[in-house]
């Protein structure tokens, strides 16, 4: 190798092109990706679980999430790779089946949000065309989506910062008329300190950790901007700012949306609501017509859930694609179209997951089971990375003196545990409310140890890609 | 002349490396930059199907293993070899480099042939055809595979 010699990276014209994900794109990214799972979709659920004091969950729940950002930034900032939480307990326990439970759990949150989100897609979808059938339309989605994928557009950074102004500009419409409402006299606060002790959780506290438990879907999503830090600018300064930032706005914007709904929209209505934001747009309170106000709220709607699920497809082929290469599922995971340089088996692969979800999801429904399918999906996804959240934060306390030689951010020791102590708490609560979601849970991990088995028994050792023959001169 | 030699972790990167140095003349050549780009929000931001190296998350270590496959190739040819990984959307980082080194020739591999190829039109090598400042080495796979392993 006397002649080759790599290029040190202070080389003057190179320095600013090494990596490309700056401060203000991941801010966004976290901010996208927070905020358009959930809000639009499970705020009726919230709001009927608490009463009118609902704006308590969101901003309890964030601050549980933001804790458990803090944990990611810090792990983040010392193993800046894309593998996130798997990386993190790998580092932490050297345990392989613990990593491989993580890795597979997180695979199956991942699937379950993207089902969850499909199923929300279809009810904003059905206030703008109604004639299609639910199913249908979700099934579409995930599949248009698997294609885009495919394709490669999801990886304009641009584009995904464009959908994210959209996503906050529906919230802000939402507050704008929550705020023009007030103007008008017409508020009356005293809906903001309700809570619902009526309904099945008899106490305040329950209630409210009720409503934490139902609304912590909207917090998730924060997590995938692991995925990126590999290829973050300055990420020692960088990530915790934009993750932990991201996700304070969010929160922010959680809040005051909570409020304008509360204000504006009777918590009866909200909570009876498939599509609960939309019932504020319908209070007639700017001075446009109800369809104009219904149709742009549902697109941009559409649009949020849109960028929300797209990141959590991006995600399942990459893990899939990580385990192939580790030899733990079979190698087919692991092919990369000659053309797109995707991961289309895994892609499509988990495109089917996702739509077996939403048919088995439908057919139970349909068959009198009495569930709610995107509050189901939602439970899944959330028992699942609560305690993936909760282990990160135990392997960030664990790897504390270990890998220190960088700079590194150091979240505030105190507030892990109180964020460890509210994961498992609303964890435990999730579970006992929802006993079934663990049978939804299981279910999903057993396609990871299907994979596992098939590996095992089937697999050969190795991706099934050739190493190439360096002397051949084929071309 | 400095010559930009893409590499996508494909094989058939590696073969559009070795179809170049078939026939260009090493004394012409002054230099040549090895370039590899990481889309950071792809599914997979960079495959390398060059080793069976494990992927411990490291998108950076599976693109510079891929790189240093391709400048292998070279090892001991003549000209200077650099390696150079970037970041960002492929087609529009191997134009830049190409602007930014000075580039007198850009050799890309096309990954598909037929159908695949012209159904998905977009593909970094078009783009890179169509915009690259200078001109451009397309290597397309062989019609039939003619391998004869050893």
């Amino acid at each position: 190798m006397a002649d080759t010699e790599t290029i040190p990276h202070q080389d003057e014209d190179d320095s600013e092109l090494k990596r490309s994900i700056t401060g203000r794109l991941l801010f966004f990214y976290t901010l996208g990706d927070v905020l358009g799972s959930g809000i639009y979709v499970l705020i009726g659920l919230v709001a009927a679980a608490v009463g009118g004091a609902f704006w308590i969950a969101f901003a309890l729940g964030v601050t549980v999430a933001a804790i458990t950002g803090a944990a990611y930034a810090e792990l983040v900032t010392k193993y800046p790779q894309a593998a996130g939480a798997s990386l993190y307990v790998n580092k932490a326990f050297g345990n392989r089946p613990l990593t491989f439970l993580v890795t597979v759990s997180f695979l199956a949150a991942s699937m379950a949000a993207s089902g969850s989100l499909a199923v929300g897609f279809a009810s904003y979808f059905a206030e703008v065309w109604s004639a299609p059938p639910a199913l249908l339309v979700s099934l579409v989605f995930v599949a248009l989506l698997v294609v885009v994928n495919f394709i490669g557009i999801t990886e304009s950074v641009w584009m995904n910062m464009l959908m994210t102004f959209v996503e906050v500009a529906g919230l802000l419409i939402v507050l704008v008329i929550g705020i023009v409402h007030v103007a008008q006299g017409n508020a009356d606060f005293g809906v903001l300190t309700h809570i619902d002790t009526s309904g099945d959780y008899g106490s305040p506290a329950l209630a409210v950790l009720a409503g934490i438990s139902f609304s912590f879907f909207a917090m998730t999503g924060f997590e995938n901007t692991a995925n990126v830090a590999e290829e973050t600018i300055d990420p020692y300064k960088s990530f915790p700012r934009s993750l932990v930032g991201g996700m304070v706005v969010a929160g922010l914007v959680y809040v005051l949306v909570s409020m304008a709904a509360a204000l504006t929209v009777p918590v009866e209505t909200l909570a009876s609501s498939d599509a609960a934001l939309l019932e504020v747009v319908k209070q007639g309170i700017l001075p446009f017509s109800d369809e104009f106000m219904t149709t742009l709220f549902s697109v941009i709607a559409l649009i949020a859930i849109t960028n929300t699920t797209l990141v959590t497809i991006v995600t399942q082929p990459r893990v899939l694609y990580g385990m192939a290469r580790e030899d733990v599922v079979p190698g087919v995971f692991a092919k990369i179209h000659p053309v797109r340089r995707s991961p289309w088996v895994g892609l499509i692969f988990s495109g089917a997951v996702v739509g077996s979800l939403l048919v088995i999801g439908t057919l139970v429904t349909e068959a009198g089971g009495g569930i709610d399918l995107v509050g189901r999906l939602a439970t899944v996804t959330v028992v699942l990375l609560l305690a993936i959240y909760a282990t990160v934060i135990v392997a960030c306390l664990r790897l504390r003196g270990r890998d220190e030689e960088h700079p590194f951010f150091r979240a505030n020791t105190p507030l892990l545990f109180v964020g460890l102590l509210g994961n498992l708490a609303i964890l435990y609560f999730t579970i006992y409310d929802d006993p079934y979601s663990l049978i939804w849970c299981a279910g999903l991990l057993g396609v990871g140890l299907v994979l596992f088995l098939a590996e095992y028994f089937f697999g050969s050792k190795g991706t099934g890609t050739r190493t190439p023959d360096l002397d051949s001169t084929e071309a | 002349m400095h010559v930009i030699v893409a590499t996508d972790g494909s094989r058939q990167s590696l073969a559009a490396a070795k179809h170049f140095k078939s026939f260009a003349d090493p004394t012409k050549v002054t230099e040549i930059s090895v370039v590899a780009v990481i889309r950071p929000l792809a599914s997979v931001a960079f495959a390398d199907d060059l080793s069976e190296g494990k992927l411990d998350g490291s998108f950076r270590d599976a693109a510079q293993s891929a790189v240093d496959t391709i400048a292998a190739v070279f090892d001991g040819w003549g000209p200077k070899v650099n390696k150079r990984i970037r970041s960002g959307s492929a087609a529009n980082e191997i134009i830049k480099a190409a602007k930014q080194y000075d580039a007198g020739l850009v050799v890309v591999a096309a990954g598909g042939r037929g159908l695949s190829d012209s159904v998905l039109v977009g593909s970094t090598a078009q783009r890179v055809q169509h915009y690259a400042p200078c001109p451009v080495l397309v290597v397309r796979p062989a019609p039939k595979p003619r391998r004869h392993r050893a």
